[in-house]
């Protein structure tokens, strides 16, 4: 008997803090996953991926990033077309319209980091700050996992 | 039978038949090349600032990728997944196919900037690169192209390159072209029925 109230006053609390959690903290207006750096030794450049969700009730835009781990960051978009391949600067960045996202993954939007400024190594973490249009703050630093080149 | 086995058993025909179709002519996950363009012939150098012909790799096959290091993107992509095919290929197989990277941007890609990227994917894998004349007799004897963009202020350029890996018999025949779209299983299932004909 005193077990069953413990819990009914348990479930009590949480659902009571749940809900005062839930009319605190507004929803983040997007949601960053799966932030990836796939590493390519060489000191040359590597691609970083990552899923963008758009929360918001309004088109946000990716215009920019930039990272303390890179010289210069751009995104980029490979095209292949009749066998051959090209990267494409997406100078106009890339729009997510409200409940959409942007996935930027292998052959496909990925962002260029440019210059590594020191060596990584697989499971590192380093910083990219992601430049938005239409929400604010319009800076959102992101942490990325840097990964094995062989990983998909 | 219910109406949603009846739409179940349609989507899976059509599934089959969409598979069937992407399989492309006589059943290849890629594109079968044989006979159709001249035996492979270079001279180039290698990882270790050797200067090599196609002879060495004679009595081989060998998987040639043409890109470039700073490619962030599409060439360790398919690199990666030609590394792990040929590594799902059964003994005596596995230990025959190599695999070469052929760098069409020697400006930048010298030996030991090569090396240690091809190392990365396969020990397996041989970094080449060479003169622009070199490149050009053999791309163009596979009527692939390159080219490169202006450089950005950085000095930083872009290289258009093929997309496709060209897969040579031990006779240094062209057979094969595995396109870039192809996932891993696909283009082991390829080099596996290729490797095994006589």
């Amino acid at each position: 008997m005193k077990l069953a109230s413990a819990i009914v006053a348990l479930v009590a609390l949480l659902a009571g803090a749940l809900w005062w959690v839930g009319q605190v903290a507004p929803e983040s207006p997007i949601e960053v996953g799966n932030a990836r750096v796939r590493l390519v030794p060489g000191g040359g450049p590597m691609a970083g991926y990552m899923e963008i969700r758009n929360h918001s009730d309004s088109v946000i835009r990716l215009v920019g990033a930039a990272s303390p781990a890179f010289g210069n960051v751009m995104i980029h978009r490979t095209i292949v077309r009749d066998g051959r391949a090209r990267m494409q600067h997406q100078s106009d960045g890339v729009p997510i319209v409200p409940g959409d996202s942007a996935t930027f993954k292998p052959r496909d939007l990925h962002l260029m980091l440019m210059q590594p400024k020191g060596a990584l190594e697989v499971g590192d973490q380093v910083e990219i700050v992601l430049r938005f249009e239409g929400i604010d703050p319009a800076d959102w630093p992101v942490a990325f996992t840097v990964v094995p080149v062989t990983s998909q | 039978m219910s109406r949603a086995v009846t739409r179940i058993r349609a989507a899976a025909s059509i599934v089959v038949a969409l598979l069937l179709a992407g399989c492309g002519d006589e059943g290849w996950h890629g594109k079968n090349i044989t006979g159709l363009m001249p035996e492979l012939e270079f001279t180039l150098t290698d990882e270790n600032g050797k200067t090599v012909t196609e002879e060495v790799f004679t009595g081989r096959p060998v998987a040639m990728y043409f890109g470039f290091t700073h490619c962030p993107d599409i060439c360790p992509t398919t690199l990666a997944r030609l590394a792990a095919a040929a590594r799902r290929l059964p003994d005596p197989m596995r230990a025959d196919l190599q695999l070469a990277f052929v760098s069409v941007d020697p400006a930048r890609d010298d030996p030991t900037q090569l090396a240690s990227y091809t190392e990365a994917f396969s020990d397996r894998m041989i970094g080449l690169t060479g003169t622009q004349k070199q490149l050009q007799a053999l791309t163009r004897r596979y009527r692939i192209t390159y080219g490169y963009d202006e450089p950005d202020a950085n000095g930083d350029y872009e290289v258009s390159h093929s997309s496709a890996i060209f897969v040579f018999d031990a006779q240094l025949e062209p057979r094969l072209m595995l396109l870039d779209s192809l996932e891993v299983p696909q283009m082991a299932e390829d080099l596996e029925r290729l490797l095994t004909q006589p």
